[in-house]
């Protein structure tokens, strides 16, 4: 339970750099003419086609970190890395893989690597602006749409979450994990809805700084996982479950 | 409402092919190429609440959701979560699975189908309809199989397959439209509006019902839609669509404003000089728009493998159904042959060329290069062989005085006397020796009673004696005194090259005598050099083909450096050449001006027009280069062979790409989804490969140091228009 704890805080730290990008969809959203329920529905049906994409991007990256593992690792049975400590081969290298990146994730939170200029391209520019052609409209099917596609915009948070999905090796924890991540992500993003307003700029720079931290954390630890003796990942899981 | 065929996608721009067809879009009619172009068009220009752009983007977005919730609940499934003592939940979790399902197809779906219906009406089948039918057949059986408690669930292949497809379409035509952001502007005349100014009254009227002496008000901005003069108003004006060279130039009232430059920074009023329909710009839309809906050849072959390929997989995964029913339970059979229809789908073999093209031919206008069909550009990169048409082609058209040959007369007096006569002509020579005697520091004496003999010369009266200048024929036929001597020197002169000019006079009432001959010489233009040099840089033999008599081929050949020259060749001559030169070199490029020399450049593979007449229609060049372009050539061969070898890359991806997923299908080692995955990132591939075009750098232009003091004024004649039929008689060779 631990381990989703950190994910939901790091989400919610996440989430003050998600006001930046998202936060305008949720803003632009805005309330319902018809009353403050029918906004809140609005709200929750934008956030759960969010959250939806995020567990499909999860359960997915689990997906194929289990066949990587199964097409790398000599095992057959099929290992829960965060039940049993028996790392083999394939698991030690995505472990090692994902860590890596999770890391390099982190550091763009910091300033210290443009990221947002990678992950940005042309699918992401067609992304937005079909987005943007979304707001306008009325109807319950139209912030759930929003939402769902919201949640392919290219956002290295998200990135470095299914790095950390994928090193799950299983689709339910793979879900799992992006989706306590997500349900971090709530409450500021519902905030946003209602309040509609920003936080003041040095808020948001601490709030991104932390999750960074977070991941950066997240990723130590998932590279120790890949490159830790047999026995001191065992030791470590204890600490990590006791934790 | 079907749309005419060889209409542009308002899009993407690319023609409308088959698969097109028409939707109105904020009240005006507009054809597309296919269904994601009229989305993403929508999405980019259609208003918000009513748009069917965002009626797609939320049916994307809700079938999304489902597809990605049926995913994510299958792949639960295949991992075992469910399993042991959750067992008894299967079957709710089926139910569920069917529940969501079923809108996810209705929704994703539809429009494929409704493409299948279309077609299938008028007796064609698509690559919709293996989508369709691949995903209608996966979920029929999963349909079943919940119902009938048994066997496996394919829903998430049926609503993924669907969602795939969908997104890469959309991806794809909004990467085409990115492909022609380069043409917009040159196809925009068709459309374009004018604020006409009339009684007081401004009216937007269609540009092509715009009449000379008609009043435009033009805004900040704007694009200036006719060609004109400024009556009122100053601003900046930016010509680049027309003349290729992006430049402010600073306008105002009384100067002439061209169709298609955009107004910058002031409001102008234009007094219209011509209609809307004929303007370079008009005129430049219609070429452009003709050749993007031309095809070349490497595009029909594979529009005709397109037009196969569909009957041939509906073939092939039956064959392979049939193949794997004995050996396999039914469930695996059928998904095998799901596989083999959903990675057939022949989508980026279509979108290969017609990217690509229009990427090339967008880029090349832009710099004021015009192609007149696809199929000029490959043959372009194919051509090892390129021959100039004529010395002209490479000459300034600017002769300049070389030398004077005279019987005793001091050469100040001469060119003296010659600049009197010859400043009432406005011709190519009257300027050589105008320019030669001011570099002399001479004072040209008055001249009267001037008299231009057309073809011949020129004759008049200097100081109360009659001098001629002109050929010496002329001479001949006046019967004055022509010395041996200098029609020796004469000959030398005319041997190496240059149009000779004989000068007599009268003195002291006693009869004409010729008193000095002078030869002058059309200097190759500045870039030639460069040019030639870096077209032999791109692995081209450059051969010079001149009606011109020997000498002067040799001279301007050795002068530019080209590889081979021929002189002295009437027009058959030159065709032959080119036979000749076809035969060991493959495609054969052929420069020229484009208005004498037709005929040779129809002869060649492709034919390059520098600095054409204004009339583009009667233009027979593939390839039109702007005024003064001839720079510009090397960068067109260098795109021409980007181009093609971005075609050949797509083609070779394409197919390869199919040819495996297909043998992996055939032998069931790919799944549906993730044969779907694969065909919608290959057309994906296909486009960011071509948006690769992009990134090549711009033309080069050599910085010569005599390059900006030799610009030449736009008015005047060219070395073939009337440069040789004017008022001094030649006796250079006619080419």
């Amino acid at each position: 339970m631990t381990y989703y704890a950190l994910l939901f805080i790091a989400g919610f730290a996440g989430s003050f750099h998600c006001i930046g990008m998202c936060g305008g969809f949720a803003c632009a959203l805005g309330p319902d003419g018809r009353g403050a329920g029918a906004t809140s529905l609005r709200h929750v049906l934008y956030n759960t086609g969010r959250l939806s994409t995020y567990c499909f991007l999860g359960g997915l990256a689990g997906a194929l970190g289990q066949v990587i593992c199964t097409a790398l690792g000599p095992g057959t049975q099929r290992a829960t890395p965060l039940l049993s400590a028996s790392l083999d081969f394939g698991q030690r290298a995505l472990a090692v893989v994902a860590g890596l990146l999770m890391i390099i994730m982190a550091l763009s939170f910091f300033g210290l690597r443009g990221g947002h200029r990678v992950s940005s391209g042309f699918a992401g520019s067609t992304l937005v602006v079909s987005l943007r052609s979304l707001l306008g409209r009325r109807g319950f099917a139209t912030p759930l749409a929003l939402g769902v596609l919201n949640g392919f915009l290219p956002c290295p948070l998200v990135y470095a979450m299914i790095a950390q999905s994928a090193s799950t090796f299983d689709v339910l924890s793979g879900c799992l994990t992006m989706a306590a991540f997500g349900l971090g992500t709530f409450p500021a993003m519902l905030a946003m809805g209602g309040v509609g307003r920003l936080l003041a700029p040095s808020w948001r720079q601490r709030g991104v700084r932390l999750a960074g931290g977070f991941i950066l954390l997240l990723g130590l630890v998932t590279l120790s996982r890949g490159i830790m003796p047999m026995m001191a990942g065992h030791g470590l899981h204890h600490l990590w479950h006791f934790a | 409402m079907t749309p005419s065929l060889d209409a542009l996608c308002r899009h993407c721009l690319l023609p409308v092919s088959r698969r097109g067809f028409l939707r109105a879009v904020n009240g005006e009619a507009c054809q597309f190429c296919c269904y994601g172009c009229c989305i993403a068009y929508q999405v980019k220009n259609g208003s918000g609440d009513a748009s069917e752009a965002a009626w797609f983007l939320v049916r994307l977005g809700v079938g999304s959701f489902l597809s990605m919730n049926i995913m994510l609940f299958s792949l639960l499934v295949y991992s075992g979560a469910f399993s042991g003592a959750d067992r008894s939940v299967l079957p709710t979790i089926h139910l569920l699975l069917w529940g969501l399902a079923t809108p996810a197809v209705l929704i994703l779906g539809q429009p494929f189908l409704r493409e299948t219906w279309s077609q299938a009406r008028r007796g064609r089948l698509t690559s919709s309809a293996l989508i369709v039918l691949g995903s209608l057949a996966a979920y029929g059986y999963s349909t079943l199989a919940v119902f009938q408690r048994g066997g496996h669930l394919y829903f998430d292949t049926a609503s993924m397959v669907l969602m795939l497809f969908t997104l890469g379409r959309y991806l794809e035509a909004a990467g085409r439209a990115r492909a022609s952001r380069d043409l917009a502007p040159l196809l925009a005349a068709e459309r374009e509006l004018a604020t006409v100014l009339e009684g007081g009254q401004e009216q937007r009227r269609p540009v092509r019902e715009v009449r000379a002496g008609m009043l435009i008000r033009v805004r900040p901005g704007e694009r200036i839609p006719i060609d004109g003069l400024i009556v009122e108003g100053r601003s900046h004006c930016d010509d680049s669509v027309i003349t290729g060279e992006s430049r402010e130039i600073a306008k105002a009232v009384g100067d002439a404003v061209l169709a298609g430059s955009i107004n910058l920074d002031g409001p102008l009023l234009i007094q219209s000089s011509g209609s809307g329909g004929e303007s370079r710009w008009a005129q430049i839309c219609r070429s452009v728009g003709e050749a993007l809906r031309q095809s070349s050849r490497t595009q029909r072959m594979a529009d005709r493998l397109v037009g196969a390929f569909v009957p041939i997989v509906l073939a092939l995964a039956a064959m392979t159904f049939l193949y794997w029913v004995p050996r396999l339970p039914l469930d695996q059979a059928l998904l095998t042959a799901l596989s083999v229809l959903v990675v057939a789908c022949p989508c980026a073999v279509g979108l290969a060329a017609p990217m690509a093209h229009s990427l090339g031919i967008g880029q090349l206008a832009r710099h004021g290069c015009l192609v007149r069909n696809p199929g000029a550009l490959e043959a372009l990169a194919r051509a090892r062989l390129i021959a100039f048409d004529k010395t002209g082609t490479l000459t300034a058209g600017r002769p300049q005085l070389v030398d004077i040959a005279s019987d005793g007369v001091a050469e100040d007096e001469i060119l003296a006397r010659l600049a009197a006569l010859e400043r009432h002509s406005e011709h190519g020579l009257a300027r050589a020796i105008a320019s030669a005697t001011s570099a002399r520091g001479i004072d040209p004496i008055a001249a009267e009673d001037v008299q231009i003999l057309p073809g011949r010369g020129v004759r008049g009266v200097v100081q109360g004696e009659a001098i001629v200048a002109g050929s010496a024929a002329l001479m001949r036929e006046l019967d004055w005194a022509l010395p041996c001597a200098l029609v020796e020197r004469a000959e030398v002169m005319a041997a190496s090259g240059h149009s000779v000019v004989f000068v007599g006079w009268r003195e002291n009432a006693l009869a004409g005598r010729v008193r000095a001959a002078l030869s002058f010489d059309d200097t190759p233009l500045p870039e030639a050099r460069a040019t030639v040099g870096a077209l032999r840089g791109l692995g081209l033999q450059v051969m010079l083909l001149s009606g011109d008599h020997a000498g002067a081929a040799a001279r301007v050949a050795a002068t530019v450096g080209a590889d081979d020259w021929q002189a002295g060749l009437l027009p058959e001559a030159k065709r032959a050449a080119l036979d000749q030169y076809r035969a060991h070199h493959g495609a054969v490029a052929m420069v020229g001006d484009g208005l004498n020399d037709g005929p040779g450049l129809a002869w060649a593979d492709v034919g390059i027009a520098v600095g054409s007449g204004t009339d583009l229609a009667r233009e027979t060049a593939d390839l039109v280069l702007p005024v003064d372009g001839l720079w510009l050539l090397p960068w067109v061969v260098a795109r021409a062979r980007a181009v093609r070898f971005t075609i050949l890359a797509n083609l070779a991806w394409a197919f390869g790409y199919n040819l495996v997923a297909m043998t992996c299908a055939v032998l069931g080692l790919l799944q549906p989804i993730l044969a779907a995955a694969v065909m919608a990132g290959s057309s994906l591939l296909v486009v960011l490969n071509s948006l690769r075009l992009e990134r090549l750098p711009g033309p080069y232009r050599p910085s010569v140091p005599e390059f900006a003091t030799a610009a030449r004024p736009g008015s005047e004649p060219g070395p073939t228009a009337q440069g040789r039929s004017g008022a001094l008689a030649l006796l250079e060779a006619e080419s």
